[in-house]
């Protein structure tokens, strides 16, 4: 175990909860003021945030500081992962899209992660609008004393053991 | 009410985390799976699964990163959070309206963002570093809010 790196994961995360606390940031409270009466001040965090990273990550591959790899997984998760093999990454071998340091791109035939992907997306908006917030934001909120938020909070981690005991085998059949 | 505490205008809170996440990642390396440096759902499951291990010798998946580190970001957004909120006196306890809503809400987001490795704000962060299967994924979640803001409406339709 690294604590160095642990440590400096932890005060990344009181900053941004700290930040995010502070002005009320919410990605997809962004997009739902949008939708609702147009209001644009959420929504440009959104756009600043995205055209922050892209433009930051770009310099930094062009100077060779960083490595651009696949987002989902480490070499290693993707030969064991189930969404990793239904995208072929294991035929394929990810350490040749590593080396040639190319953005990775869609394979012609369309498989279950990219449906997997857009439905997830869907209902993680959908949810996330129910709920009146993000992820980041239901952790605001909880730790501004919402209990609607720690119920939520108390899914979140719950669901994490329950996946992994007993959904996991139901979601392999799927893939 | 007068405004004695500072408030961050949210185009900052893009620009400051966003080069935050880059940077974390470049120089503390960060590195595989990329785009890791924030992410709710995935370090939560990588901080719930590396106990489970530790406590009971199973061996769920985890990122590789998280075999050297304990992804503590979830309760260190909690604490950062609460800090806040109680500096600026913005902590108050509210009563629960709908509390199994709001369990099975976390409960489907959490399974969601298992599967398609990211909350919200890692799909931002995976767009932003040209995946693909990111910008796919944010495609659906703006479709989702559109969706959902209809849902919303209708409700106030009724309601009011």
């Amino acid at each position: 175990m690294n604590l160095t790196l642990t440590v400096v994961l932890g005060i990344s995360g009181i900053v941004v909860g700290f930040l995010a606390q502070r002005s009320r940031m919410c990605f997809v409270a962004g997009l739902r003021d949008w939708f609702l009466v147009r209001d644009r001040e959420l929504l440009l965090g959104l756009f600043t945030f995205v055209i922050t990273i892209w433009f930051l990550t770009s310099l930094f591959s062009h100077l060779q500081l960083l490595r651009r790899g696949i987002p989902e997984y480490g070499e290693i998760e993707a030969a064991r992962s189930v969404e990793g093999v239904s995208r072929g990454l294991m035929k394929s071998g990810s350490a040749k899209i590593l080396e040639k340091g190319a953005i990775e791109s869609l394979s012609p035939r369309t498989n279950p992660f990219v449906i997997a992907t857009f439905g997830g997306g869907l209902f993680l908006g959908l949810i996330s609008t129910m709920t009146g917030g993000c992820v980041l934001r239901q952790h605001v909120l909880c730790a501004q004393g919402n209990r609607n938020a720690l119920f939520y909070i108390l899914g979140f981690y719950f669901a994490v053991i329950v996946y992994y005991n007993f959904l996991f085998r139901f979601m392999v059949r799927i893939y | 009410m007068q405004r004695t505490h500072f408030y961050l205008r949210p185009w900052l809170f893009g620009v400051i985390c966003g080069t935050l996440f880059v940077l974390l990642e470049v120089f503390f390396s960060f590195y595989p799976p990329s785009a890791y440096a924030f992410c709710l759902t995935c370090h939560t499951r990588d901080l719930v699964n590396s106990f489970m291990n530790l406590l009971t010798g199973s061996h769920h998946q985890t990122a590789y990163l998280a075999k050297r580190v304990f992804m503590v970001t979830s309760p260190a957004l909690l604490i950062g959070a609460f800090v806040a909120a109680r500096v600026t006196g913005e902590h108050r306890h509210r009563k629960s309206s709908h509390p199994f809503f709001s369990f099975a809400a976390g409960f489907f987001i959490m399974v969601i963002g298992i599967v398609i490795f990211g909350c919200p704000t890692r799909l931002l962060i995976r767009s932003g570093y040209g995946d693909l299967y990111g910008i796919i994924a944010v495609g659906g979640m703006c479709m989702g809010v559109w969706i959902g803001t209809g849902i919303l409406r209708s409700w106030a339709r009724k309601g009011g």
